[in-house]
């Protein structure tokens, strides 16, 4: 990749960066914003530096059409907060407006006490230190602490808030991202054939899973767990093998 | 609100119901039954006295070192053992640096009373001179990754390290008597230590009322448990030590059960240890043998080929770095041993060698070795290798004849393409034969050959010769007669039209005389001895 140089002008058909689906390194140019003529959205990973995009992680460069963003994507085991990122936090403290979660990045985060779906100040949710929590990502610039949210954009709990019961394990960010692809992974879709669980993919690399057994849920933890560099085929064997010991 | 010191592990409230929940059921959240150890690993470093060992994800890294001091006033005949444990934050965030915590403290005690007050290190075989010189010994433990117990896993470090361990051997001398002289590991072998018997650690954690024990706790499980308990006993049953650090109380028949359990763990982690330790001595013989320095780095050796060898480099340099010293030592060699390995050479390669070596050498180097013609004649009778089979029982330690003999066989590995079944000279004996191909065979996996029968046979000896794989095939070695692309390359026109007859598949016989192979070259073949 170049070296802090401008892009080339002919940035691709439609404008979009060349380097999409390419490995970049910190440093390397993705866009040259003269040449690009819409308005972009720059995503984790990324940052403008006058005229052009640079990257400022290492990962795969991404690019969705229908919201115009580029963002890259790295495995880490510790975990930056972006806006927009569902994380699982544990709650370490209490303030007087607001709650205080680890979410496994350099600073805590920060959850306003009313910042839960039907929350009003007579009713305070009953949060304990220790309590693991699913959050939103609303704030997260570089130099202050991220703030979070239990609500959508909307207002609605959409599934965040405090988890209750189940079974916490750590795993990088690489993996909780691919936990959450469209097409679902090998390991969770074998995995749901024959058991029934629920899970949370905090993307700051937590996985919260719950299950009616505790087998059940131990076998689930293990076999994500296990399933990070196997491909497909690796990761159904590995599954089937799992789920003979049950 | 910024503090984001990530202080050690943290754990929710749902973990924590959760892993005690399934203990309850006799279920771990890796998968193991309650009573079930990690998988061990024991890695041997280089240096005599340093081990690795890997208890699940838990590291630890112990080395052992030996120093001559003065011994304590009134234990004036007993060396003495002393075990540091090092917690870097590089094992676990909630390691600080600087004064040791309770925990690394704790840790340190258990295994320096399963170690010394039980007497497995005898220290009064580490008394040199009483009153006056004794050994002392000194155990480090490094925690490289903290993944939980890391009890048991730093008592196993330690115990490998000890067991591992080689002190030089020293004598008392001198006019008066008096005097410690220290031997270097070059001129005596040095001496391991004494140990009496095997404490092993073994660990529980005790979880609800301390009615639910599991052995070997993890990280998230020591997060969570209540009491823990550890039990240093070793494989006649004989406990060292007991240490319970408060927490959770445990009732008495409890205990007992604990007890029972950790004796039959302690006898199998002991199989383990000591078949670890057997490995590693077998290993650690087999490396001694290159020890030695000065080996002539320029006998030549006539082989069978049966293939094309890599074509060496120019000329025959010797070692960069000693290359007057190896011809020296060759020439003595050559000199002295005639009744040793240097016979198993031909006389032509002498003389070719020196022919050779005058026309390809490079300038400032030439005519070092001026041999000339060999005053042994064509039948030069062979003796057998002092120590050849029949006159020592056992393969191992080589002495130095055998090294000699192993650098021939290595270096013609090294040219490349070396059979070790192919020597059908009737001139070796037939247990001779075998033990040069042995080593040719092992030769050939030390250099890395691709050959796939060399790779099978050898690799039934083991491991490690470093100075093998050191040694490039452009040193120095010149095949007398090799095919003839390879001494197309040497140059020498003398050598050519001698060999210009030799078909580039017909093997070549391990020891021949040469003039007599030239004359039968002449007549269009090579006689297969």
């Amino acid at each position: 990749m170049e070296d802090g140089e401008v892009a080339p002008a002919g940035v691709g058909p439609s404008g979009v960066s060349p380097f999409v689906s390419k490995v970049l390194a910190p440093g390397d140019v993705v866009l040259d914003l003269n040449s690009a003529n819409k308005v972009l959205r720059v995503g984790s990973g990324l940052r403008q530096d006058g005229d052009s995009i640079l990257a400022t992680k290492v990962g795969r460069l991404r690019f969705q059409k229908q919201s115009n963003k580029y963002w890259v994507e790295g495995s880490q085991k510790r975990y930056i907060p972006n806006v927009e990122d569902t994380v699982v936090g544990i709650m370490v403290d209490r303030r007087s407006e607001m709650f205080i979660l680890d979410i496994g990045g350099p600073a805590f985060g920060s959850l306003p006490i009313l910042a839960f779906e039907g929350a009003t100040r007579r009713n305070i949710p009953n949060l304990q230190v220790g309590a693991a929590v699913y959050a939103r990502v609303v704030n997260a610039h570089r130099d202050s602490d991220p703030e979070l949210s239990c609500t959508d954009a909307s207002g609605k709990s959409a599934g965040f808030g405090p988890l209750k019961g189940g079974y916490i394990f750590e795993c990088s960010t690489g993996l909780a991202r691919g936990l959450l692809n469209k097409p679902t992974p090998p390991v969770l879709e074998v995995l749901g054939k024959s058991l029934s669980f629920e899970i949370a993919v905090g993307l700051n690399g937590r996985v919260w899973v719950n299950a009616p057994k505790v087998t059940t849920t131990i076998t689930v933890s293990n076999a994500i767990q296990n399933s990070e560099f196997l491909s497909p085929a690796q990761q159904h064997i590995m599954v089937k093998k799992l789920l003979e010991e049950l | 609100m910024a503090n984001n010191a990530n202080a050690g592990l943290r754990i929710t409230t749902n973990e924590r119901d959760f892993i005690e929940a399934a203990i309850k059921e006799d279920h771990r959240i890796d998968g193991r039954t309650p009573f079930d150890y990690r998988k061990l690993h024991i890695k041997f470093l280089r240096e005599d006295g340093s081990v690795e060992v890997q208890l699940g994800q838990t590291r630890v890294l112990a080395v052992v070192k030996g120093e001559i001091t003065q011994p304590y006033p009134d234990r004036g005949n007993e060396g003495s053992l002393a075990i540091y444990t090092e917690f870097s934050p590089m094992g676990d965030p909630a390691f600080e640096l600087g004064r040791p915590s309770e925990m690394a403290v704790e840790l340190g005690r258990i295994i320096d009373r399963g170690l010394r007050e039980s007497r497995a290190v005898d220290t009064e075989s580490l008394c040199i001179l009483s009153g006056r010189s004794v050994w002392a010994i000194r155990v480090d433990i490094h925690i490289l990754d903290n993944y939980g117990n890391l009890v048991d896993a730093a008592n196993l470090a330690a115990l490998a390290a000890l067991l591992s361990y080689r002190r030089p051997e020293c004598t008392v001398g001198g006019e008066d008597g008096q005097q410690v002289i220290v031997h270097p590991p070059e001129v005596r072998e040095p001496v391991g230590l004494i140990i009496h018997h095997i404490p092993i650690a073994v660990t529980f954690a005790f979880f609800g009322d301390g009615n639910f024990q599991v052995l070997d706790p993890s990280l998230k499980e020591e997060e969570v448990m209540g009491g823990r308990i550890t039990i240093t006993i070793n494989s006649q049953g004989e406990i060292c030590a007991v240490q319970k650090g408060g927490g959770v109380g445990v009732s008495a028949s409890e205990l007992m059960r604990c007890i029972r359990i950790a004796s039959s763990k302690a006898q199998s982690i002991t199989e383990t240890l000591k078949k670890a330790v057997e490995v590693h001595e077998i290993e650690r013989a087999q490396r001694k043998i290159r020890r030695h320095r000065n080996l002539p780095t320029e006998i030549e050796a006539e082989v069978e080929m049966e293939e094309a060898p890599e074509v060496p480099e120019a000329p025959m340099a010797s070692e960069p770095t000693e290359p007057e010293q190896a011809m020296d030592t060759e020439r003595d060699i050559n000199d002295e041993r005639m009744s040793d390995a240097t016979q198993l050479e031909s006389n032509e390669i002498k003389n070719a060698d020196a022919q050779v070596k005058k026309s390809s050498r490079a300038a400032g180097e030439k005519d070092i070795f001026a041999g000339g013609e060999s005053a042994w004649g064509d039948d030069a009778k062979l003796t057998p290798l002092k120590g050849a089979p029949g006159t020592r029982s056992s393969f191992f330690p080589l002495d130095s004849d055998a090294l000699v003999e192993f650098d021939v066989a290595a270096k013609a590995v090294l040219r490349g393409g070396v059979s070790s079944q192919r020597m059908s000279s009737k001139v070796v004996s037939a247990p001779l034969q075998r033990q040069i191909s042995g080593q040719i065979a092992a030769a050939a996996v030390y250099a890395n050959q691709s050959s796939a029968h060399i790779a099978e046979e050898a690799r039934s000896l083991g491991p490690i010769f470093p100075r093998v794989a050191d040694m490039d095939s452009t040193e120095g070695i010149v095949s007398v007669e090799g095919t003839e692309a390879e001494l197309g390359v040497l140059g020498n026109s003398t050598l050519e039209t001698e060999l210009v007859n030799q078909s580039e598949d017909k093997p070549l016989n391990f020891l021949s005389s040469g003039k007599k192979k030239a004359k039968k070259r002449k007549s269009g073949g090579v006689r297969q001895n």
